[in-house]
């Protein structure tokens, strides 16, 4: 046994009994402890204590937790201060996109009009023959080499542009069919899948999340988060698509749901006709 | 949460997807009631809607929901005027772990309804810090900020808090016939 008292190594248990604290850490308590039988009985039983904490079944909670956080979540967006908030940050948002469509091919083309003029206006009084095209023969060359510059610069700033709006659509969609492939999947794939279909920007990626909720519709959760996120859906295609899933799962709890629905003279017209078809087989 | 800060309501959705189960399992041990604990996650989320205005970018968001939680159960408390309850045993049994053989599943359920008692007889705030300390997403750092105590004081409160656990445990577990 090392110099330490028990009483050292009982005030190290905390840190012991962590799981963060890596394995490799507190060794000269760990080496008391192996050869110390009374401290061995207390630290097993703080152990047993705290295991049984961590195991405690919690369950998860009730579909209606979700349900009523997205009800709460509706009814925010659209009170006086978060629509008034909501404007102010669309006009921003189309402040930047009129920056990077107008102004910067605009800016692009006065660079370019700017490159023009400078060769043109200083471009050496005419001189003798062969000089003058010596001259003028370097400054076109340095006006193309800045010209070619400039069109590389702005297709490298399109491709980006592109990437920006493709790219994460594709990645996010690819996300999606990762998590349905997963054969038997537990909470956290349900609920990267009803994200998906809740928030994501992205129509196909919506209605890939929803395909891929289809297997796991007999779960309470799955059909909650369907039927709270098709208030928030925009899209008549996800729409619908979502309406069939609820029949197809015969939630009778989208009942009041798909009755507002079915009546809303905003709504699409395809949408409506789903609503009356599912309230059918309900 | 900054994004949410900034009016993009729709980024609450995700932080919900993201943090509602820890968070509920945590008001569950600490309240011993499902139905209170379901309550006080969609409250912290109304008030995480509600003081969005005040989130600062200067800590991590999980130490403000679970500061944001512990006030929701301090009001949870005053209103009830009561400290949890023990599980109904009865309750357990419905949602028992993967089943085992059916001593060894008898005895867990015995333990977790033993421990579910204890933790109710602890006093409520070193069952708060003890719950605090055994969440792997917080460390002592932001449990020292929530608690507003040093990081010491933290980790001997929560030291405590263990052993007084403890105790109630196993007396109980002497008290009860094999």
């Amino acid at each position: 046994m090392n110099s330490l008292s028990c009483e050292r190594v009982r005030e190290s248990f905390p840190e012991l009994l962590d799981p963060r604290t890596p394995a490799a850490a507190l060794g000269e308590v760990r080496e008391h402890l192996a050869n110390c039988p009374a401290c061995q009985r207390e630290f097993a039983m703080l152990h047993r204590t705290l295991e049984t904490l961590d195991g405690l079944p919690i369950g998860a909670p009730s579909p209606a937790l979700r349900r009523d956080f997205y009800a709460m979540l509706e009814e925010e967006k659209h009170s006086a201060t978060s629509a008034r908030a909501n404007a102010e940050r669309d006009f921003r948002n189309r402040s930047r996109r009129i920056w990077r469509w107008v102004l910067a091919p605009a800016a692009a083309a006065a660079l370019l009009l700017g490159g023009f003029l400078a060769g043109t206006r200083y471009s050496p009084a005419p001189a003798p023959a062969p000089i003058a095209s010596d001259e003028t023969a370097r400054e076109l060359r340095q006006l193309k080499n800045k010209v070619d510059r400039l069109d590389a610069m702005n297709q490298l700033v399109a491709s980006a542009l592109r990437d920006e709006q493709t790219q994460p659509a594709s990645e996010r969609l690819a996300g999606v069919m990762t998590s349905a492939s997963v054969a038997n999947p537990g909470n956290r794939v349900v609920d990267e899948l009803i994200t998906s279909l809740a928030l994501d920007p992205s129509a196909n990626v919506r209605l890939r999340a929803l395909e891929a909720l289809y297997p796991l519709a007999g779960r309470d959760a799955v059909r909650a988060g369907v039927l709270a996120s098709l208030p928030r859906e925009t899209n008549p295609l996800v729409q619908v698509a979502m309406i069939d899933f609820l029949a197809a799962a015969r939630d009778r709890e989208a009942k009041p749901a798909l009755e507002r629905m079915s009546v809303n003279a905003l709504a699409d017209q395809d949408v409506r006709a789903a609503a009356k078809r599912a309230l059918a087989q309900l | 949460m900054l994004a949410v800060r900034d009016g993009e309501l729709d980024a609450l959705g995700e932080l919900f997807e993201r943090h509602h189960g820890p968070l509920f399992g945590f008001l569950v041990k600490l309240t011993g009631d499902r139905t209170a604990a379901e309550d006080l996650t969609q409250t912290v989320f109304q008030r995480m809607l509600k003081y969005r205005h005040t989130y600062r970018d200067d800590g991590s968001f999980t130490a403000w929901m679970y500061h944001l939680a512990r006030r929701c159960a301090a009001d949870h408390f005053r209103r009830t005027n009561a400290a949890p309850h023990p599980t109904d045993p009865a309750a357990l049994s419905e949602r028992a772990d993967e089943a085992p053989h059916a001593a060894t599943q008898a005895t867990v359920h015995d333990d977790h309804a033993l421990l579910q008692t204890a933790l109710a007889r602890l006093d409520h705030g070193d069952r708060e810090i003890l719950l605090l300390s055994r969440f792997q997403e917080l460390s002592f750092a932001e449990i020292a900020v929530i608690l507003d105590c040093s990081v010491g004081a933290a980790k001997v409160r929560a030291h405590r808090a263990v052993r007084e656990l403890r105790d109630l445990y196993f007396q109980l577990q002497k008290q009860t016939p094999a």
